[in-house]
């Protein structure tokens, strides 16, 4: 009687099996020597695009809305007049890409002159001339839903040529930093071939992609219409590009970009060595990379071994809400937040700190760190009568020690190692003086220790955070939430999605958030790029949308002049970086925002297929994939042999 | 008995259609309430960049980008716009993938997500039911215990986890399936044995993950149901009266204890329509879940609706289809 059941039984085994193990067992092999059919493994570099999956993979319109950026499309295939490296570049920061020289202003800024190289072809064969700069600044001010269309629109008067190869722009009014819109820094305005786009009828709705005729090294051979790869194909006349003709032939014969997934597939796929260029990994997973991967490395050789970008992760206070409009607020939640304890439960240590309001990274150090290192440890408060110096200049070598207690010999001893890796100092963890500070303008505690405002009501903060996309930040304000809290503040990390955050925090509708709004070019020393828009004449109160990089809301009639009198001078008159200590100084008085760190992006790139990746011994571009910069990496990486 | 039948069948798709009204009334409204805007999306999307916009430049977008979008005029306008495209069969372009058709992207993604989660929803319910049937028939066999024990441990597990777990063991520790994807790269669509059988490859973690946890689902629920069943007096009776214990298994027991197992099925086979959001995503699969998410992230109110009409069609047909096909597994619902 029993056989039945277990007849039964066997049956749908044996069912399962049948339909699974044809599956298991078919013929296409798992560890692929080809990447594609016809795409050696050894000849492709495979990068990741932290976009993830393209919803519409054959739009490659860069101008209007929709399709991908960094699929490789603005790495390998566009191209524009100037590049600024973050890092040291291949032979200074600054790169003439399409230009010839750098730009070219009258003397009052009212005209910039572009000189354009000779001997570039699009990838059909066409020469680039002057005729597709000016087709590509006409019809984006024609469409001002296209990006640089309408900062093109308010600037510019008239576009000409005076020749095939130069390019003048007259300006509605003066403006020195007009050429930061054709200069890359991630990205920027790049140029159409005017022989295909100027039959299209809808620029906007053309997807550019029949053909997508490159001015860049790279063509398009094939992507995924599901939208999770796109492999590029050098082209045969590379030296007919802007990067071939300066730096030679980009090494690898084909360049596939994909989306593999969360961190943790990530550090899987690189160990089977499916992936050469992580953009970024957790620092978990870059821990383990480097202890399972031999040929995994980072930006440093050892800890902290992340890229350090050129962009500031900050605490925004929203400046216009009380009490955080008073000066002596701002300075108690600086001084009672422990930057040891936020940077191991960030990154487990592996944090670029900074004191000051410009990210310690490439150039700035030099240029901005070391000379106000002095004015900072002079830097007092006065609190009950008493000078403090807030300044610690040993934050970065005590992150180090307790670093170094789970890592052991990986992070580094030596002091100047040290401050060049995790950053000079940051500021006192002294919360009797933050104390001090709040009792002198009213604050009091209540009998659990809580402070009351002013005006007898509790202290609550929400900490807006996105823990979707950039999970760092959700770590730093669930680490500062704790803190302030320790410090009888009620205070909260509050968790949401990127573009809700981004609309909020325009709008003013927070009071303190973790994002960046200091983002430098990190080759060059100037700061208009961000500075502009702090401006008093942009400022917009709560209510309306702050304009760009001041989502604090902060104005200062001192820092309007520094203002003027950067824009006033040249964009590489060295005059300016003394202005900028000036601007630092006006910060750390005021402190509008609270600086935490570099956005370190653990970019783990694998020296198995390739070598000779960007690092900080050998800084001539920036790892970190999608930006755009990132195509100096294909002619100065090598093949390796595989043993 | 005619009349009545179709009186229930008009009864019953009249309710349908106002589901669909009501839930496509509500997926409009949604969107419109939540914090996320397109426009801003977008705007975000080019602050992101890090170029300076001056604030006029920036407002001459929004408004552009407003009217491009068809999000000018009032809510009734948009409403009324909305309803008159889709009877249309267009559902309008969508804002994130702009001017891409939004039927366009769920047509891409469609045939995914179908015949994954139509596959492995089948897979598991018919396996998990079988084993779930066999177990509380013959509850009280070692073998039943040990597959009790195994699917209960099964049944909680988070598809995540799951789908983590067999990735790490099959496609890195033992390293014979692809880490993602749905079909190798470079590979041309077409009806050979090289293309389809990369397909299953790619497909194949991914169902595992699903079909494992589901039927751990079914099976619970499957045993649990027979095992009330077989202490019900006629199945007793059976026994005494001789007849053969396969014919009380499914004639008497299954089929009884099936019947809701099928409504399940119908929801589960409605929902198919949203995707898997957690397994495409772990196994970068390119299927309607992922796409909706996006969506939902990006503001893009046409995407988020297109997705929403067809669950929510999905779910109300499936609804639908399972009432009138009622009354031929259940001969009570007939006579009622």
């Amino acid at each position: 009687m029993n056989w039945k059941p277990k007849l039964g039984l066997l049956i749908t085994l044996v069912l399962i099996v049948s339909v699974l193990s044809p599956i298991a067992l078919a013929s296409e092999p798992v560890t692929d020597l080809d990447v594609a059919p016809g795409v050696p493994r050894h000849e492709t570099l495979i990068l990741e695009n932290p976009e993830g999956r393209i919803a519409d993979p054959g739009r490659f319109n860069r101008w209007a809305p929709g399709g991908g950026d960094s699929t490789g499309l603005q790495q390998l295939a566009l191209d524009t007049l100037w590049y600024i490296d973050p890092d040291a570049g291949i032979d200074g920061p600054w790169n003439n890409s399409l230009a010839e020289a750098p730009p070219v202003y009258n003397e009052d800024y009212t005209q910039m002159t572009a000189k354009l190289r000779e001997g570039i072809y699009w990838s059909d064969g066409v020469e680039f001339t002057a005729d597709d700069v000016l087709f590509t600044v006409e019809t984006l001010m024609a469409n001002p839903t296209m990006e640089f269309g309408a900062q093109l629109q308010l600037n510019v008067e008239k576009v000409y040529k005076t020749d095939d190869y130069t390019v003048v722009f007259d300006l509605k009014q003066p403006n020195s930093r007009f050429h930061a819109i054709f200069t890359v820094r991630w990205s920027a305005c790049f140029i159409m071939p005017k022989h295909i786009w100027e039959t299209v009828e809808d620029p906007i709705a053309f997807d550019f992609n029949d053909p997508l005729v490159s001015v860049g090294p790279y063509v398009i051979k094939d992507y995924d219409p599901n939208g999770y790869w796109f492999l590029w194909e050098r082209r045969e006349d590379w030296e007919r590009t802007s990067l071939g003709m300066q730096f030679g032939m980009p090494q690898p014969k084909y360049a596939l970009y994909t989306a593999p997934g969360p961190s943790d597939k990530r550090v899987i796929a690189q160990s089977n060595h499916e992936l050469d260029v992580i953009h970024d990994a957790s620092p978990e997973g870059m821990i383990t990379l480097l202890k399972r991967n031999p040929t995994s490395i980072g930006w440093f050789e050892g800890f902290p071994w992340a890229h350090p970008d050129p962009t500031l992760p900050s605490v925004f206070l929203n400046n216009e809400k009380y009490p955080l409009n008073m000066k002596d607020v701002r300075w108690a939640l600086t001084l009672a937040m422990d930057i040891v304890n936020i940077s191991m439960a960030s990154t487990n240590g592996a944090a670029t700190l900074s004191a000051i309001h410009l990210p310690p990274t490439g150039g700035y150090l030099e240029w901005y760190f070391d000379p106000i290192e002095d004015w900072l440890r002079e830097y007092s408060i006065e609190v009950d009568g008493e000078l403090f110096h807030p300044y610690d200049p040993t934050a970065s070598l005590r992150v180090a020690e307790v670093a170094r207690k789970q890592l052991g010999d990986q992070v580094p001893t030596d002091v100047t190692e040290i401050k060049k890796s995790l950053g000079y100092g940051w500021w006192k963890h002294d919360p009797d003086v933050a104390e001090k500070l709040l009792l002198r303008n009213g604050f009091t505690r209540d009998r659990r220790g809580k402070w009351l405002l002013p005006n007898g009501d509790p202290w609550k903060i929400s900490i807006l955070c996105d823990a979707q996309a950039r999970p760092l930040m959700a770590r730093i304000a669930t680490m500062i939430a704790e803190q302030w809290t320790k410090f009888g503040i009620d205070a909260q990390a509050e968790a949401s999605e990127l573009s809700i955050i981004d609309t909020r925090v325009r709008y003013g509708d927070y009071e303190v958030s973790i994002g960046w709004c200091i983002e430098t070019w990190g080759g060059h020393p100037d700061l208009f790029w961000f500075l502009e828009s702090w401006h008093s004449d942009y400022y917009r109160p709560s209510g309306e949308p702050a304009v760009n990089k001041n989502p604090m809301r902060f104005r200062n009639e001192e820092l309007d002049g520094i203002i003027e009198a950067i824009k006033a001078r040249d964009f590489d008159d060295p005059e300016c970086i003394g202005l900028g200590i000036e601007y630092l100084k006006i910060c750390v008085e005021n402190m509008p925002i609270i600086p935490i760190m570099a956005y370190n992006v653990f970019s783990v790139c694998d020296e198995y297929y390739w070598e000779g990746f960007p690092t900080a011994k050998n800084p001539y571009t920036n790892p970190v994939a999608n930006w755009a910069n990132t195509k100096y990496m294909f002619p100065m990486i090598r093949p390796k042999q595989q043993k | 008995m005619g009349k009545s039948f179709l009186t229930y069948v008009i009864q019953r798709i009249a309710q349908c259609l106002l589901v669909v009204i009501i839930g496509i009334t509500i997926t409009f409204l949604i969107p419109r309430f939540s914090p996320t805007d397109p426009v801003e999306a977008v705007v975000n999307r080019a602050m992101m960049m890090g170029q300076f916009s001056h604030p006029d430049a920036v407002e001459m977008m929004k408004d552009a980008l407003t009217k491009l979008y068809g999000l000018d005029g009032t809510l009734g306008q948009q409403y009324v716009r909305f309803w008159r495209g889709l009877l249309s069969g267009d559902l309008g372009p969508s804002l994130s993938s702009f001017p891409k058709p939004v039927m366009s992207l769920i047509r891409g993604s469609l045939p995914w997500t179908g015949a994954l989660l139509l596959t492995t929803a089948i897979i598991a319910w018919v396996t998990g039911n079988m084993l779930g049937a066999l177990a509380g028939y013959y509850a009280d066999k070692r073998w039943s215990h040990v597959l009790s024990i195994i699917a209960m441990s099964l049944h909680p597990i988070p598809y995540y986890i799951m789908a983590f777990v067999l990735l790490v063991l099959l496609a890195y520790v033992i390293p014979v399936f692809p880490l993602g994807g749905a079909v190798a790269i470079g590979l041309k669509p077409g009806f050979n044995w090289i293309y389809i059988s990369s397909i299953l490859r790619h497909a194949f973690l991914p169902a595992l993950s699903l079909v494992l946890v589901g039927i751990g689902g079914w099976f619970v629920g499957m045993r649990a149901l027979v095992t009330n069943i077989v202490s019900e007096d006629y199945v007793t009776y059976a026994e005494y009266a001789g007849v053969p214990n396969r014919t009380i298994m499914y004639q008497y027991v299954m089929k009884n204890a099936l019947l809701p197992q099928i409504t399940g099925l119908a929801m589960q086979l409605g929902l198919i329509f949203n995707g898997a959001l957690i397994t495409e995503y772990v196994f970068n699969y390119p299927g309607l879940g992922y796409l909706a998410y996006s969506a939902i992230f990006a503001g893009d109110y046409s995407l988020i609706m297109g997705v929403a009409v067809f669950s929510i069609i999905g779910v109300s047909l499936a609804v639908l289809l399972v009432d009138l096909a009622y009354p031929l597994f259940d001969p009570r619902v007939k006579h009622q």
